[in-house]
C-alpha cells in the first residue's frame, strides 16, 4: 500500500513537470527582421544566378535575349530552404524561450549562400540524391532541424557537464575506429563507412572535445590559475595539470601522423590553447604551447613528405603550377579574377570539361569560387558572417551563469571562427592549405550537422533566465555581529 | 541585350547590397546589445576562491559571491563555513565599507593572516590578496562581470 502512495517528492516532481513544459509563446522581432532579409537576399541571388545563366546560354547559341530571362535558378529548392528557415522561427517563437535571435539568420544566409553556390556548380558534381543542389537542401535541412530540437529542448546541460570522461573516451573511441576502419581519400585517412552511411568523425569529435574540455578547465581553473612550479629563475605552469595539455598535443600529431589530416589537428590545438588562455587567462599556458607546436610541426616537417609538401605548396606553388601547386594556384587566379565586385553569380569561369577549374572545389574551396563570383566585396561580407557568429558566441560565454557554460559557449563559437579562418587562409594561400570545410558553406554532410550541433547549442545555451530571487536573509546573523562588535 | 545585361549588373549588385543590409542590421544590434549589457548593473562585490582546504569543506577552487559582510567560521550560521579543525567558531569576517574590503580577525585562537601576516585589528584587503585562516587559503577576486 504504502508503495502505491506518491510521496511528496514525487508529486513535487510530477508539477514540476508540468510547469516546465507550460508553453509561453514569445514573440522574436529580430529574428524576424533578419530572416526575412535573409529570404529577400537569398532570392535576388537565386535570381542574379538564373538571369547571367539564361544569358550566357543564349550568347553561346548565338540568339536573342530570351523572354523568360529573370527567373531564379532552382526556385524550388530556395523556396523550401527559406521556408524551413520561418518554420524554425515559428518553433522558436512557440516554445517562447528567451534566446539568441541572431544566430538563425546568421547561420541561415550563410547556409543560403552555400545553398547557392551548390546550384550553381554543375550538379554531377557530387551528391546522391540527384544532383549537388539537392542534396545540399537535405543536409541544410536535417541541420536547420538539429537547431530547431536542440534549441528548443535543451533546458539544461547536466547531461554534457556530468559524463565529460564518457564524452573524452566515447571522441577517443571515435577517433581509434577512423584510424582503425577509416577509408582513404586523397592520402588522407577521414571518412568512415558505417552500413549506407558515412561520414568525418572528426567534423563531430571538435565538439565532443570542447564539451570535454569545457568540463575539464572549469573544474580545474582554480588550480591552474593558482599553482605554478618553480624550477630555478623560471616559473612555469602547475606541471601535474599539463599532462591533459601533453595528452592533446600527442592527439593531435596523432591525427596528423595516423590520419595525415592537418585541417582537423590545426583546429583540435588552436582551440584547446584558446580555451585554456580564456579560463586562466595565463600567457605562459600559450606560450607553452605555441612553442610544442613549432617543435612538432618542424619534427613532422621533416619526417613526413605529406607535410613537407604542403608547406612546400604553401610557400611557392609557382614552383610546380600544373602539378602539386595546382589548385592553390587556381584558387589565386579565381580571386584575381573576382576583383573587388566579382564576376556575378554563375558568371566565374566556365567549367573545363564539365569541371570546375579548382579539384574539390566544393568541399575545399568555396571560399575562392564566392571570391570569384562575389568578390572582395561579397567575401568581406562572409567573414563578417563568421564574426557575427564569434561574437555572438563570446557574448553568450561573457553572460553565462558560471564557468562549465561560459567555457562551452566560448569554445562552440571559437571552433567555427578558427574553422572558418583555416580554411579561408588556406585558400588565399595566407596559411599553408589543409582540408577542412567552410562552416555551413562547404558541401558536405557531416560538417553541416557537426556545425548545426554547434549553433543549437549555442542557442540553448544563450537563453536569458531572470535571476533567482535572493534567499530572505536570516536575521540572527547580523545581529549577532552586531552583538560582538564586528561592524 | 545591352538592357539585359544592365539589368543582370544591378540584381548582382543589388545581391551583395542585401548581404551588406543584412550586416548592417545584425551590427545595430550588436551595438544595441552592448549598450544594455554596460548599463548593467553588477550586484556582486568581489568573489572568494578557495586555494587550499585540507579538510575539504569548502572544497577547493570553489568560489563564493560576496556580500558586504561575509563571516568566515566553523559554526553552521557563517556565511562561509569553514570545517578544519584550527579555524574557530567565528573566525573572521570581511566587510566592504566605502569602496574597499576589509578583513577582520573575531577574536579567533589561532588568528588570521593576509599575504602571510597575522591580521590585528581591521586590516584593508585588496584584490588578489590571499587570506588564511586555519590551514584554509583563500583569494579576494574581483566580481566577474
Amino acid at each position: 500500500m504504502s508503495a502505491l502512495t506518491p510521496t511528496p517528492a514525487s508529486l513535487r516532481a510530477v508539477t514540476g513537470v508540468q510547469r516546465r513544459f507550460r508553453i509561453t509563446p514569445r514573440f522574436r522581432g529580430r529574428e524576424l527582421v533578419l530572416l526575412s532579409i535573409v529570404g529577400f537576399g537569398l532570392w535576388v541571388g537565386a535570381l542574379s544566378l538564373g538571369a547571367t545563366r539564361r544569358l550566357k546560354d543564349a550568347i553561346a547559341e548565338g540568339g536573342d535575349v530570351p523572354a523568360n530571362l529573370f527567373q531564379p535558378a532552382m526556385p524550388n529548392i530556395i523556396l523550401t530552404y527559406v521556408a524551413a528557415l520561418f518554420v524554425v522561427h515559428a518553433l522558436f517563437v512557440v516554445a517562447g524561450r528567451r534566446t539568441d535571435q541572431i544566430l538563425l539568420p546568421a547561420v541561415g544566409l550563410l547556409g543560403g549562400i552555400g545553398l547557392l553556390l551548390m546550384i550553381r556548380l554543375p550538379q554531377d558534381l557530387a551528391g546522391r540524391l540527384g544532383g549537388l543542389g539537392l542534396t545540399q537542401l537535405v543536409w541544410l535541412l536535417i541541420g536547420l532541424a538539429i537547431i530547431a530540437v536542440l534549441g528548443v529542448a535543451v533546458r539544461n546541460d547536466v547531461w554534457l557537464r556530468r559524463y565529460k570522461y564518457t564524452w573524452a573516451a566515447a571522441g577517443v573511441g571515435l577517433l581509434l575506429l577512423v584510424f582503425i576502419f577509416g577509408n582513404e581519400t586523397n592520402g588522407a585517412r577521414l571518412s568512415l563507412t558505417i552500413g549506407p552511411f558515412s561520414g568525418q568523425p572528426s567534423e563531430l569529435l571538435k565538439v565532443i572535445l570542447v564539451v570535454f574540455l569545457a568540463g575539464y578547465l572549469s573544474e580545474n581553473r582554480p588550480l591552474l590559475v593558482e599553482e605554478s612550479t618553480r624550477i630555478g629563475p623560471i616559473t612555469l605552469p602547475p606541471l601535474p595539470y599539463l599532462a591533459p595539455m601533453v595528452a592533446m598535443w600527442a592527439i593531435a600529431l596523432g591525427i596528423v601522423i595516423v590520419q595525415r589530416d592537418l585541417g582537423a589537428a590545426l583546429l583540435f590545438f588552436a582551440v584547446f590553447l584558446l580555451l585554456l588562455y580564456i579560463s586562466t587567462a595565463r600567457v605562459s599556458f600559450v606560450v607553452l604551447g605555441v612553442g610544442a607546436f613549432i617543435v612538432g610541426a618542424s619534427v613532422l616537417y621533416f619526417l613526413f613528405g605529406h607535410v613537407r609538401q604542403r608547406i612546400d605548396v604553401w610557400l611557392d606553388p609557382f614552383a610546380d603550377p600544373t602539378g602539386a601547386g595546382f589548385q592553390i594556384v587556381q584558387a589565386l587566379h579565381a580571386f584575381a579574377r573576382g576583383g573587388l565586385l566579382g564576376t556575378g553569380l554563375g558568371n566565374g569561369l566556365p567549367t573545363i570539361g564539365g569541371r570546375p577549374p579548382i579539384p574539390a572545389l566544393h568541399t575545399d574551396f568555396p571560399f575562392a569560387a564566392l571570391g570569384e563570383e562575389l568578390g572582395l566585396v561579397g567575401i568581406l561580407a562572409i567573414l563578417g558572417l563568421y564574426l557575427v557568429l564569434l561574437e555572438r558566441g563570446l557574448r553568450i560565454a561573457l553572460a553565462a551563469q558560471d564557468e562549465f557554460r561560459a567555457i562551452l559557449a566560448a569554445g562552440l563559437s571559437l571552433v567555427m571562427g578558427v574553422q572558418a579562418f583555416i580554411i579561408a587562409g588556406g585558400n588565399l594561400k595566407l596559411i599553408p592549405l589543409t582540408g577542412i570545410t567552410l562552416p555551413f558553406v562547404s558541401y558536405g554532410g557531416s560538417s553541416l550537422l557537426a556545425n548545426a550541433v554547434i549553433v543549437g547549442l549555442l542557442i540553448a545555451l544563450s537563453e536569458r533566465t531572470r535571476e533567482p530571487l535572493p534567499p530572505p536573509r536570516r536575521a540572527g546573523r547580523l545581529r549577532r555581529l552586531f552583538d560582538r562588535g564586528a561592524v | 541585350m545591352d538592357a539585359a545585361v544592365l539589368a543582370i549588373w544591378v540584381l548582382r549588385l543589388l545581391f551583395l547590397a542585401m548581404l551588406y543590409a543584412f550586416l548592417y542590421l545584425v551590427v545595430k544590434a550588436l551595438v544595441r546589445d552592448l549598450r544594455a549589457a554596460a548599463r548593467e548593473p553588477t550586484t556582486e562585490l568581489g568573489r572568494l576562491v578557495v586555494l587550499a582546504s585540507p579538510g575539504g569543506e569548502p572544497a577547493p577552487g570553489a568560489s563564493f559571491a560576496l556580500d558586504a559582510i561575509t563571516t568566515l567560521g566553523r559554526d553552521v550560521n557563517n556565511s562561509i563555513v569553514i570545517e578544519d579543525k584550527f579555524v574557530s567558531a567565528t573566525h573572521a569576517a570581511l566587510t566592504y565599507r566605502g569602496r574597499a574590503w576589509y578583513v577582520e580577525d573575531l577574536g579567533s585562537t589561532n588568528g588570521t593572516f593576509v599575504n602571510g601576516g597575522q591580521v590585528d585589528g581591521l586590516s584593508p584587503l585588496a584584490f588578489g590578496d590571499e587570506i588564511q585562516v586555519g590551514q584554509v587559503r583563500l583569494r579576494l577576486e574581483r566580481a566577474r562581470s
